[in-house]
């Protein structure tokens, strides 16, 4: 998509030190289509006010206009129209009133195709900056017809076409590019379709807090901090040096496939992770103070760290300014840390 | 499998070939070759046959070499890019060349839009009923097609896409039927374009020997007349055509320039009322019966002196109108003394046979009236035979028809009758036309075909003034009373004698007829005034185009409330029963003292974060919740269960 970044959101800006303005829409200068589509949208947010999932779109708040397409086959008419007449043609002119009405029923046909739709979750999914975070979205729809060709879109995303089958439902995956650190805000969401003809889009707007977490890039080329040892005694499900066997436990989500006890799981007992206990357990700890240079580039430094200690299934911690993670393992535990240093700099929780 | 960008290729192009084949006699067949061959290549190319070729810059150059040189090779052959036929052919060419770079869906929509303006094209060339089905076919296909190309994700089948169009077209109807009844139509033309000549058919202004025979062979319909009323009797259906006042001795003509003031008539009787849909004859003679009583169109003429009805432009597509005529008539004046010379011009060379009888009969006779009544009786008695194959004629046609042959059709007959008449020094002229024709009772109207063509005399008889004297009907009274096919079958086509014999043929012929009948006169000739006496069924007393504009409007907004409750109906969301009513009751009465239950949140679990907010109501709720639980996912819920909930519900206050 080429249309600019918007307004709608505020991210974090490292040299400044960045303040989160969710929720409000500064007004910048710019374009006069860009400033129209600014106060349509205000409108519309007044309008129509603040949304709860799971919403089901009613016609009150489906907007429609007619596409390129639809021009077009206006115009076409309208010349068949004019044939017609200046000939006193009853075919022609039949054939335009044909084509008329349909046009007309193909508006009604779009319309009809996004009322009842019923948005039931939105999910989303972080990522680094420079990748593409996700938003899923649940679309449901209780009619007896299938609705096909929906299209669903953020600011700044390409559209996402999904078909939803008659009383069923089906997920929507819009991407999002994520092109600097923080939260991205998503205030509002678009559905929309052309189906079944492209004459017309019926489109409608869902106002609602969701938002991505974009992650500094991992980049950075110090050395990992050394290990040390906590005291204590840690289970891993790593094998490094003089760690014995501690049993089993259950597969967790991140866990790698050739820690899986296959063996185990060949006998039925379910997916199970072979652990090891050091006497002492290794940890590391990533801090954000220990690392000179400038925020972002700190940041991203710590980013490629976490990468790293994760894929290596390494027990981390991370210590940032004033806040910190103790050292675990894990995907949630890497999201945790991830969204601790996208979020760095803002008053957000996380 | 096709691919879905493949799929909109394949439709746009099966459109547009099937709007290529509504031209096939309506465009110059190079034209309608390259943009078949191009569609064709287009499916292979689409159905992955062959890949297409890769852009250069080279090739736009060519692309572009080529479009001027079509335009120009058009442009050559039609000697102009103006009017219906070269705009077609452009049309084609020019389709055809998108197809050959037709990359995008914007292309196959642009293909798609060519499709329906060769429609266009089409419609103006012709409006007969028979075509009308394949019209809609490429209605329907061109508005599939835009279904298909519209669809990226490839989720709507091929058939599913034209159920879908189905659909939309036939609620497209009404509205279809409302315009057309209603819409305001302009009578005025904003431009023309012109027409492509054709050849002329049915009588010409002039008559040899033979030429209303090779015309009695064709059973295409000439005009249909529709009767205010009952029909005449048969003997009086002459419809008068082109009136030949000039002889040659071999062929009557038409001779514009033997023109006078003629004798003034009055009309007696019962005036007979009259619709005559004609057939394009790419000639301005127009039908009337025997007498017309005044000019039916300001844009049609009636000469003075033979009252022959013409327009003033050739008929070039089936034309209407309304015409009365009165059987009887008395002349008041005298032909005078110009008129009288012009009617009585022949070449004293040719036929010196007839003309010495003639002249030996007029001796004879006591009067002009006695003289025709005694010519009349010699064709009866001197074994004159009518024929559709009265063999070689010489240019004494006249003397070779009644006294070598001795055969005939009326053509001959009526030539040789108005040759004596006017040796004899008697005022005679010949008519041709059509006389009777067959009645058809499916639409309630006489259909007259090229078979009815026939020529007759009228003779000026002093006091009478110009009298219609029929020789044939002397030779062969038969002809009065049947129609060609029935008297000279067996001279006539096998497939005209088929259409004709055949009973069941002839009844499905006349239903049809009946129908395209109707076409033409209900639907390609509803025009304004129409409209406007629609409206005065509807009972508005003095319509005008306000009052159409009213109905027009009234009958969309009716459409649009049917198509929006129709469709409507579809997609009905589905409404909680009442247990769901009930609890949805409960939770508003809920969202006031807590947070709104949210999407995952069970009923148990929002009853007992409710509870936390407001302790002292924290059972309640909770019993509520779990009984809502038990009605909505356990077995069966009673009557009773229900109403109790409802009660709760009701009875719960925060």
């Amino acid at each position: 998509m080429s249309v600019p970044r918007d307004t709608g959101k505020s991210l974090p800006n490292g040299t400044t030190g960045p303040t989160s303005q969710q929720g409000q829409t500064p007004i910048r200068p710019g374009t006069i289509k860009e400033r129209l589509r600014h106060r349509m949208a205000r409108w519309a947010r007044r309008r129509q006010g603040e949304d709860q999932l799971p919403i089901t779109i009613t016609p009150r708040r489906v907007y429609i206009l007619p596409t390129r397409a639809g021009l077009a086959f206006a115009a076409l008419t309208f010349v068949m129209l004019l044939a017609g007449l200046n000939y006193a043609n009853s075919i022609a002119l039949l054939l335009t009133f044909l084509l008329a009405g349909f046009g007309m029923i193909a508006m009604h046909l779009t319309h009809r195709n996004l009322v009842g739709v019923n948005l039931r979750t939105v999910a989303s999914i972080d990522a680094f900056v420079g990748e593409h975070g996700r938003l899923l979205l649940t679309l449901e729809n209780a009619a007896d017809t299938a609705r096909l060709g929906l299209d669903c879109e953020v600011e700044g995303s390409p559209r996402a076409a999904v078909d939803v089958p008659a009383r069923g439902s089906a997920r929507a995956d819009v991407s999002l590019s994520l092109q600097r650190r923080g939260r991205l805000t998503i205030d509002r969401i678009k559905l929309s379709t052309a189906f079944p003809f492209g004459m017309f889009r019926a489109w409608t707007y869902v106002h609602l807090h969701a938002s991505l977490l974009a992650w500094p890039v991992p980049r950075g080329r110090r050395e990992t901090p050394p290990e040390t040892a906590s005291g204590g005694s840690a289970t891993s499900v790593h094998r490094v040096g003089d760690e014995e066997w501690a049993g089993l436990r259950e597969f967790r989500s991140g866990d790698s496939p050739r820690q899986v006890a296959w063996g185990a799981y060949a006998r039925g007992r379910g997916l199970l992770v072979k652990t090891y206990q050091s006497p002492a357990a290794h940890q590391r700890m990533f801090d954000l103070a220990t690392v000179p240079g400038e925020v972002e580039q700190r940041l991203e430094q710590l980013s490629a760290w976490i990468v790293a200690a994760h894929a290596r299934g390494d027990r981390y911690g991370l210590r940032l300014a004033g806040q910190s993670v103790s050292p675990d393992s894990g995907n949630e535990h890497r999201a945790r840390c991830l969204n601790g240093l996208a979020l760095h700099g803002t008053p957000d929780p996380w | 499998m096709v691919n879905v960008a493949a799929r909109s290729h394949i439709a746009a192009t099966l459109v547009f070939a099937a709007s290529v084949l509504l031209m096939v006699d309506k465009a110059p067949p190079w034209c309608l070759a390259i943009a078949l061959a191009a569609a064709v290549w287009r499916l292979l190319v689409a159905a992955g046959r062959f890949n297409a070729p890769k852009v250069r810059s080279g090739a736009r150059f060519a692309f572009g070499a080529v479009t001027a040189a079509l335009v120009v090779a058009v442009a050559l052959s039609f000697r102009t890019l103006n009017g219906l036929a070269a705009g077609s052919a452009l049309l084609l060419v020019m389709g055809a060349l998108k197809l050959l770079e037709a990359r995008s869906r914007r292309d196959d929509g642009i293909v798609v839009g060519v499709a329906l303006f060769l429609l266009l094209a089409a419609t103006l060339a012709t409006q007969s009923l028979v075509s009308v089905p394949f019209y809609l076919l490429v209605v329907w296909g061109s508005c599939a097609a835009i279904a298909i190309i519209a669809d990226r994700g490839g989720g709507l089948s091929p058939r599913a896409a034209l159920r879908l169009s189905a659909r939309a077209l036939a609620m497209a109807i009404p509205l279809t039927v409302a315009c057309f009844l209603f819409f305001p139509r302009f009578s005025g033309q904003f431009w023309s374009l012109q027409r492509g000549g054709q050849g002329t058919t049915g009588l010409s202004d002039q008559m040899s020997p033979g030429s209303i025979g090779k015309l009695a062979i064709e059973y295409d319909p000439a005009f249909r007349v529709r009767f205010d009323g009952d029909m005449p009797p048969r003997a009086a259906l002459y419809f008068r055509g082109p009136v030949l006042n000039d002889f040659d001795g071999f062929t009557w003509r038409r001779d514009r320039s033997k023109y006078y003031t003629g004798p003034q008539l009055v009309m007696s009787g019962e005036p007979v009322r009259y619709r005559v849909t004609l057939e394009p004859t790419n000639q301005p003679w127009l039908f009337s019966l025997d007498t017309l009583a005044q000019v039916p169109r300001p844009d049609m003429f009636m000469a003075p002196h033979d009252r022959q009805l013409s327009a003033s432009e050739p008929v070039t597509s089936t034309t209407s109108y309304d015409a009365v005529s009165y059987l009887a008539t008395r002349t008041v004046t005298s032909l005078s003394n110009l008129g009288r010379r012009h009617e009585t011009t022949l070449s004293l060379e040719r036929n010196p046979r007839a003309r010495a009888l003639a002249m030996q009969l007029r001796a004879q006779s006591a009067s002009d009236a006695d003289f025709a009544r005694v010519v009349l009786a010699w064709f009866r008695d001197n074994g004159l035979e009518y024929t559709l194959e009265p063999g070689v004629t010489s240019i004494d046609s006249v003397d070779t028809t009644l006294f070598d042959s001795k055969r005939g059709f009326c053509g001959h007959f009526a030539s040789a009758y108005a040759m004596m008449m006017r040796a004899a020094g008697v005022p005679a002229r010949v008519v041709t036309g059509y006389f009777g024709g067959e009645w058809n009772p499916v639409g309630g109207y006489l259909i007259v075909r090229q078979s009815d063509a026939h020529a007759w005399t009228e003779v000026w008889l002093e006091g009478k003034g110009w009298t219609r004297i029929d020789p044939t009907a002397v030779i062969a009274p038969e002809r009065l009373e049947l129609g060609i096919f029935d008297l000279l079958p067996e001279s006539l086509p096998a497939t005209s004698s088929f259409l004709h014999n055949n009973a069941f043929v002839f009844h499905l012929e006349q239903i049809w007829d009946g129908a395209n009948q109707w076409w033409q006169e209900r639907v390609l000739e509803f025009n304004t005034r129409s409209q406007l006496d629609l409206l005065r069924k509807f009972g508005i007393d003095s319509p005008d185009w306000h009052h159409l504009g009213w109905a027009f409007a009234a009958g969309l907004v009716m459409w649009i409330l049917w198509v929006s409750l129709t469709l409507r109906r579809g997609v009905a969301r589905v409404k909680p029963d009442r247990i769901g009513r009930a609890w949805l009751r409960a939770t508003r009465k809920l969202a006031r003292v807590a947070p709104a239950r949210a999407a995952a949140e069970g009923p148990m679990a929002y009853a007992r974060r409710v509870g936390e907010h407001r302790p002292d109501l924290a059972e309640r709720i909770v019993a509520l919740a779990s009984l809502y639980a038990t009605l909505r996912f356990g077995r069966d819920a009673s009557h009773q269960d229900i109403v109790a909930l409802e009660r709760e519900v009701r009875n719960l206050a925060v």
